[in-house]
């Protein structure tokens, strides 16, 4: 606890400085959000002062008396604070209570306070550190005091920074969540251990459950500033395994390690090494996938771009949204790595149209996926990494590439091939000749869609969040390597383009998220998977 | 699935040829040479990346295929289907079933205790490993290392018991087939059967694959009958019209093989077994590394704990005249 003592500039003896500091307030453990702080001033410019204890000093004052001195003493200081700026020095920057956190991690964080020049920025920053150490997730509460600095020093403040750690490092979490990778929501458990030595670090198991029998285990590490840096590091290793056998006849088990290099509000780099194996125990898979049955290593680097100006991720009236994602495979100098390069662009547009709280929403995305290396031309594209096309997921909400042409089933569209043929029994039950035919998914997709949302005019549903809406989409997938490309042209590519289109009710609850959808079908090939008929999706509440 | 359709042709999916050989792997060679003996032409197509699969070799045509660890195998599924069938006569003669029965288990332990666990690796890793990245390579070999020695039986206790056995049962194997061929250019009726490309290609595996130190391979030259047999068929069958199949290879091309070594000069130096010294001086050496270790560990225990308790006394002693400059 500091003592109060005032500019001996001045020459006001010590005494009568005491006697007009009232010991007002003696809240010092206050948060700076609110400019109600501990610091008081004299009469005299530089500095700030706190309250003492030491009240014998004092005369004794009514109490009435007391409030009225210091209501009065507040007001001079708001006064002063907000017509002029005061000039102070932060001296020293002072660390209490961190028995495990490293100090040097709590001074990044309030870096900024250091360099603060007036009283007004003093408190400024001290808000924001105040901010930025909280979201760090390992304090179970922060002060920041601000103290004036050694009597030898005028014009000088010290900050004093009060941490209390949580005291149980350990926390565990269970939620439905959704996942842009594995494109699908999923039933996930997960434990975190926080500041295990100090850094901020944060290290979590989970263990996931997805929809699409997708099951996943993983342990990771997050570093929020390690050693001062701006960005977090995060790095996380995981066994994930994925069963495509009823649309594409495989299954992927990946082992994977994966690096967050750089992550800000509109940047993102990754980096990932893993292995995958390709599996068919059932046997009865296409001749293409026959082909990519095995190991392969994926070393890549990911960049993404993301530009969200949207009002709402969820139902957005205006606004409008950028993505680009990018990624290169086949870092390692090993010739024998998966190497291919892959490109997804997504925009989105919304603007409000006024009546019921309507809006418009357009979207456009398409991405691309081609081998590099020696004999690339020939080569076809890794079958995981290609572009698959189908599922409920709602284009508008999701914005992870070309994924989804409502009506139309998972991976239920694009290039098909059928499968191994079994004996005689294969023409008994011809008459469900697409069950019989592996999706390999394509090359080139571009999904475009359109859609009208608005309020129900009842009040019960719009309070709800319920609202209804009616869409159109439409999206095409073609194959491009093994020199599929020299067959490339634009009238076969306009011809490869399905439609759908139809209406319904979307109800965001605290668990999920429903839709429920009637589909038409309006275009179709063959062997797709759509069918006219309501559908329901399920996807996270964010 | 009935028979080969017309104007389909059929296609063998095999693992990486090498040492000039059309095919190296030991499973993929006999199915190779029997649709040679069968003379259907076929392509051949290399899957490169799944050495751990036992779906392979396997025989597509049109949308058929036939898999490895199917009803028997391949060359059993296309007798069953009458596709080609070489062993119409001869599957009623006992002796032929017991022949066979003996190369199919003998021998082919045999190989596999040789081609994993007998030799240095090197065969191995350049058949199934050598396209494959580093570290999956690595891994995948190691696990297979484990799963043959758990399949044969082998222990650390009984691992030489069982190597003599193995390689007594080849030794014998060998002489009865010697004995069973004589002069003849078949082993029963002077025509080939699914027998002849079974021991054909565990022999062409055995003279080319397998390095010079071989005990196995020095076992097959001693027969010099069952030599000139496989080099007088590989001269005949495989390596004459190799125009006629087309190659193609999946996902990567194959290294280029290494040239062939000719019959004539047969090179066989097997590692003399200074092993069971060499077990002991290792067992020795291990466990003074063991002793080094443990008083290493101790002794630097000692040194930190001996350290802590005087800092501690230093601590204590610097604590009172701390907070003297306190204001």
């Amino acid at each position: 606890m500091a003592a109060s003592f005032e500019d001996n500039s001045t020459g006001q003896p010590k005494d009568d400085a005491l006697k007009s500091t009232a010991p007002a307030r003696t809240e010092p453990e206050e948060d700076n959000d609110n400019d109600d702080d501990d610091s008081q001033e004299e009469d005299d410019d530089e500095e700030e002062e706190e309250e003492d204890d030491d009240e014998d000093e004092q005369p004794p004052l009514t109490r009435q008396a007391r409030m009225q001195s210091d209501r009065a003493k507040m007001e001079a200081l708001f006064r002063r604070l907000s017509t002029e700026r005061v000039p102070v020095r932060v001296h020293d920057v002072l660390i209490k209570g961190n028995a495990k956190t490293k100090d040097s991690l709590i001074e990044a964080e309030v870096e900024a306070l250091k360099t603060a020049t007036t009283v007004q920025e003093l408190l400024q920053a001290a808000g924001i550190a105040n901010a930025r150490l909280q979201r760090l997730e390992i304090f179970d509460s922060v002060n920041i005091t601000l103290d004036s600095g050694p009597p030898e020093l005028p014009g000088t403040a010290n900050v004093v920074v009060e941490v209390v750690e949580a005291k149980n490092p350990l926390s565990g979490d269970f939620g439905i969540f959704s996942k842009p990778e594995a494109r699908s929501w999923s039933l996930e458990g997960s434990v975190k251990l926080k500041n295990l030595f100090g850094y901020g670090d944060l290290w979590d198991g989970s263990l996931a459950y997805g929809w699409d029998q997708t099951s996943e285990i993983s342990a990771g590490l997050s570093l929020p500033r390690f050693k001062g840096l701006m960005t977090p590091l995060m790095a996380r290793i995981s066994l994930l395994s994925q069963d495509w056998s009823k649309f594409s006849s495989y299954k992927e088990r990946a082992l994977g390690f994966s690096l967050g290099l750089l992550s800000s509000r509109n940047h993102d780099l990754s980096y990932n090494l893993s292995w995958r194996t390709l599996s068919d125990p059932s046997q009865i898979s296409s001749r293409t996938v026959r082909r990519q049955l095995g190991h392969g290593l994926l070393s890549t680097l990911k960049y993404t771009f993301k530009v969200d100006r949207r009002n709402s991720p969820l139902r957005p009236t205006q606004g409008y949204a950028f993505v680009s994602t990018s990624q290169l495979g086949g870092l390692v100098p090993d010739y024998r790595s998966l190497r291919f390069l892959r490109q997804e662009f997504d925009l989105r547009y919304a603007f409000p149209l006024g009546l019921l709280n309507a809006a418009l929403n357009f979207g456009i995305s398409s991405g691309v996926v081609f081998p590099w290396g020696n004999g690339f031309l020939n080569r076809p594209s890794y079958l995981p990494e290609r572009f698959f096309l189908g599922g409920n997921s709602s284009p508008v909400c999701t914005l992870g590439g070309p994924t989804s042409i409502l009506g139309f089933k998972s991976r239920g569209l694009g290039p098909a091939e059928p499968r191994r043929q079994v004996g005689e029994n294969s023409t008994t039950e011809s008459a469900d000749a697409s069950s019989e035919m592996d999706f390999l998914g394509g090359d080139f997709a571009v999904t475009g869609f359109a859609d009208l949302s608005f309020d129900i005019p009842l009040k019960v549903f719009r309070d709800a969040g319920i609202h209804g809406h009616a869409f159109a989409c439409t999206g095409s997938l073609t194959s491009l390597t093994e020199n599929s490309y020299r067959e490339f042209s634009l009238t076969k590519f306009k011809e490869s383009f399905r439609h759908s289109a139809g209406f319904g009710i979307i109800v965001p609850t605290k668990l999920f998220r429903m839709e429920v959808n009637y589909c038409y079908i309006l275009k179709k090939h063959e062997h797709d998977r759509g069918k006219t008929g309501v559908q329901f999706s399920f996807s996270s509440p964010l | 699935m009935e028979e080969v359709k017309n104007g389909e042709k059929l296609t063998l999916v095999t693992r990486k040829p090498c040492f000039g050989l059309p095919t190296a792997c030991p499973t993929c060679l006999p199915v190779y040479i029997y649709l040679r003996f069968a003379q259907l032409p076929f392509d051949v197509e290399y899957n490169l990346i799944y050495p751990d699969s036992d779906q392979i070799p396997y025989v597509e045509f049109g949308s058929h295929v036939v898999y490895n660890n199917e009803k028997g195998g391949v060359i059993q599924s296309l007798k069953d289907e009458q596709t080609v069938d070489l062993d119409s006569d001869v599957s009623g003669i006992p002796e032929w079933v017991s022949t066979k029965a003996m190369v199919e288990s003998w021998l082919a332990e045999a190989v596999m205790y040789e081609l994993w666990v007998g030799s240095d690796g090197s065969s191995a890793q350049k058949i199934y490993y050598s396209d494959l990245p580093w570290p999956i390579g690595k891994c995948l070999y190691f696990k297979q290392i484990h799963m043959v020695k758990q399949l044969l039986g082998i222990t650390k206790g009984n691992a030489e018991r069982r190597e003599e056995e193995i390689y007594r049962r080849a030794a014998t194997a060998y002489n009865a087939l010697s004995t069973r061929l004589g002069e003849q250019s078949f082993f029963f009726e002077n025509r080939p059967t699914s027998l002849d490309a079974i021991f054909l290609g565990h022999a062409l595996f055995t003279l080319h694959a397998l390095p010079e130190t071989s005990v196995l391979r020095s076992k097959l030259l001693d027969h010099a009958n069952l030599v000139r047999y496989a080099e007088n068929l590989k001269a005949e069958f495989v390596d004459a019209d190799s125009s006629s199949s087309s190659v193609s290879p999946s996902r990567s091309d194959p290294s280029s093989s290494v040239p062939k070594r000719g019959p004539s000069n047969w090179k066989s130096n097997p590692k003399s077994k200074p092993k069971r010294e060499k077990t002991e001086e290792e067992k020795k050496f291990k466990r003074r590394a063991k002793y080094f270790l443990v008083t290493q560990l101790v002794a630097v225990l000692v040194f930190i704990s001996l350290l802590g308790r005087s800092n501690d006394a230093e601590v204590e002693f610097e604590d009172g005249d701390d907070g003297l400059d306190y204001e």
